[in-house]
């Protein structure tokens, strides 16, 4: 891929806007504090895209469209079956109450209603989850830089990490959410136009799953499967992603995806900033709408593609060695072949966009949790200001240092996706036992959640290292081969989810509850929730949740 | 408060401008897969959007005063 110099005009436009919003900004705000917790201004359709745009990194637009090439229509679940459901009930039923206690981070909630072990414990898988997280993202703009510039790829993984160790240090973090809604629209007007000429190209939907129904996909089976989303889910053996329905919906509608919206922070903390109780519990509702609708920019041009690699045009799927196909590249390859230069520019924008907001989020993420939470905590408590933030520098650095590491792990995965599903399944899974029996039953005690913690974290570890998936997997011994790495992230979450949540409740239930004089702002039932009356319908979650709910529904089963 | 729709408004302006621009003196510029002027439409559009977000901040301005 050749960029012409409007491409690169058009790329340091972009970044021009981004310092000059950031620039701003400083001089109205004084800390990034200030934005999240005082703030408390911004206009929900802000808050509700950022919410949205927080989580749409280009880990999702990759890796998604990735998936599509490779798992299909099906990889549609993950939103509506997934991610809808979840924001639904995140503003349902979860905001409110972050909106009451007033938390500001997963580990200051489980300090407040446990104890210092646990937020110990969970402080250290965050970390490690965020490590990962921008280790992944590190891989991927590497892979782009790569594809353009045609460097080795150590030297752009070395590059894209000193990019990023730029961005962090000029502040890019106090005008993130705003650039995440530059990056939003970005993302949808450089990519909408890649998903309509490609799927035009392959014939449309019906010519597309026409071409698809004479094919025989890499894994032997009937290429009807990629544009069915239910059709072939009775049976791991008849579908890509080798999963039946309980493991689909147990693992991916439950357990990840509400695991991965009600704890992760870095996307709560978007509708933390809306100007009242009411806008912040419409925020996540509100995002689901469009998030919905990213499936057709993001998964369609992914099965598109394969579609396209059986017409004779010249486009044959990117691959990693003569067997495998490189999903994480089928973006990128289709850009260019559909875009010219300029078209192009805009594409690679809104990706290397997306790449360091996403990482810098991460980066972020890991400096505060490990300078405040680990650090103060522990390690050098009671000491002055001006040590903190050195440390906070430093850890950024040491940070950056291991996501590089895990950006070589990344390489071994055909899909980013698939390896981030598994870091969630570890650190996600487990946390969100803790979470629903921690805020719903007033019973859950410090000693019970630790250990609920950190049993299911270790069986996460067990089930594996005792499980196989395309190679992946079976460190301790192989009992049981699952048919794709995704199946086996499903089952990983599963098992964490429910060994955490029967530990937390058996040792709850043997040691000594806390006095519910302690518990006000932290439990379900001692908690002040308002309601809002009088207000238009559209203005109130309630109704808009079953608007918003009824498309997903819809869309399930229309592709069913 | 800065108002989101500034900024976005300038940049998809610009960029649709750039777009157009090349859609109209640079025509022949086609990717390998497709005979449309994928320039010019993206670029209208974008335009027409940054456009639009402008338009909408001079209006609840106006409306504020």
């Amino acid at each position: 891929m050749k960029l012409a110099v409007v491409d690169y005009a058009i790329l340091a436009i972009y970044f021009g806007f981004v310092l000059g919003i950031g620039w701003r900004l400083k001089s109205k705000i004084s800390t990034s504090g200030d934005f999240l917790t005082s703030g408390r201004s911004v206009p929900v359709w802000i808050t509700s895209l950022a919410f949205l745009s927080a989580n749409l990194g280009a880990q999702e637009l990759v890796g998604m469209s990735g998936q599509g090439a490779k798992y299909g229509i099906m990889t549609a679940h993950f939103y509506w079956v997934g991610a809808i459901p979840a924001m639904i009930f995140v503003g349902l039923f979860m905001m409110p109450f972050y909106w009451a206690s007033r938390a500001r981070s997963v580990p200051e909630y489980l300090k407040l209603r446990f104890d210092e072990k646990t937020r110990a414990l969970n402080a250290l898988a965050f970390a490690v989850m965020t490590v990962f997280s921008s280790g992944i993202s590190m891989y991927a703009l590497g892979l782009l830089l790569h594809l353009i510039l045609g460097w080795s790829f150590t030297t752009s993984v070395l590059c894209s990490a000193a990019i990023v160790l730029a961005y962090t240090f000029l502040g890019g973090l106090t005008s993130a959410i705003y650039n995440e809604v530059l990056q939003f629209f970005l993302i949808v007007m450089g990519f909408s136009p890649l998903a309509i000429m490609a799927v035009m190209k392959a014939g449309g939907w019906s010519g597309m799953a026409a071409r698809l129904k004479t094919m025989t996909l890499p894994n032997g089976m009937n290429g009807d499967v990629m544009t069915h989303s239910w059709k072939y889910i009775a049976h791991t053996n008849q579908n890509p992603m080798g999963i039946e329905i309980f493991g689909l919906v147990a693992g991916l509608g439950f357990v990840l995806s509400f695991g991965y919206w009600c704890t992760n922070f870095l996307v709560i903390q978007r509708a933390m900033a809306a100007n009242s109780a009411s806008a912040a519990r419409r925020t996540p509702v509100i995002a689901a709408l469009p998030k919905m609708l990213l499936p057709f920019i993001i998964i369609v041009p992914g099965i598109a593609a394969l579609a396209l690699s059986q017409m004779a045009l010249g486009y044959v799927l990117p691959m990693k060695d003569a067997l495998t196909p490189d999903y994480d590249q089928v973006l990128t390859t289709l850009m260019a072949k559909f875009y010219p230069a300029g078209m192009l520019g805009i594409g690679l924008t809104g990706l290397m966009a997306s790449f360091m907001s996403g990482m810098a989020g991460n980066v972020t993420a890991f400096n505060t949790v490990f300078t405040y939470d680990i650090y103060q905590a522990y390690i050098r408590p009671g000491k002055a200001d001006h040590h903190y933030l050195t440390v906070a520098k430093v850890t950024t650095v040491a940070g950056v240092a291991l996501s590089i590491c895990c950006a070589y792990v990344a390489q071994h995965y055909n899909s980013i996706m698939d390896l981030l599903q598994l870091v969630f399944g570890f650190v996600n899974a487990p946390l969100f036992g803790t979470f629903v029996l921690g805020m719903f039953w007033k019973r859950t005690t410090g000693h019970g959640a630790f250990s609920g913690l950190l049993s299911g974290m270790l069986a996460a570890a067990a089930t594996h290292g005792c499980t196989m998936a395309e190679g992946k997997g079976g460190w301790i011994v192989t009992l049981h081969t699952f048919p794709s790495t995704m199946a086996q992230n499903f089952w990983v979450a599963i098992v964490a989810f429910t060994v955490c949540t029967a530990v937390t409740i058996v040792v709850s239930l043997a040691s000594k509850p806390r006095p519910e004089s302690e518990l006000t702002g932290l439990v379900y039932g001692f908690t002040e929730l308002k309601h809002d009356e009088g207000v238009a319908w559209y203005k109130r979650p309630v109704p808009l949740a079953i608007a918003i709910g009824a498309v997903a529904l819809f869309l399930n089963f229309w592709f069913a | 408060m800065l108002d989101l729709r500034v900024p976005t408004g300038f940049y998809f302006s610009i960029v649709g401008v750039i777009l157009v621009a090349m859609g109209v003196f640079a025509p022949s510029e086609r990717a390998a897969l497709t005979d449309s002027n994928v320039n010019l439409y993206c670029g209208l559009v974008m335009l027409a959007f940054g456009l639009g977000m402008l338009g909408l901040s001079r209006l609840s301005k106006h409306e504020d005063s």
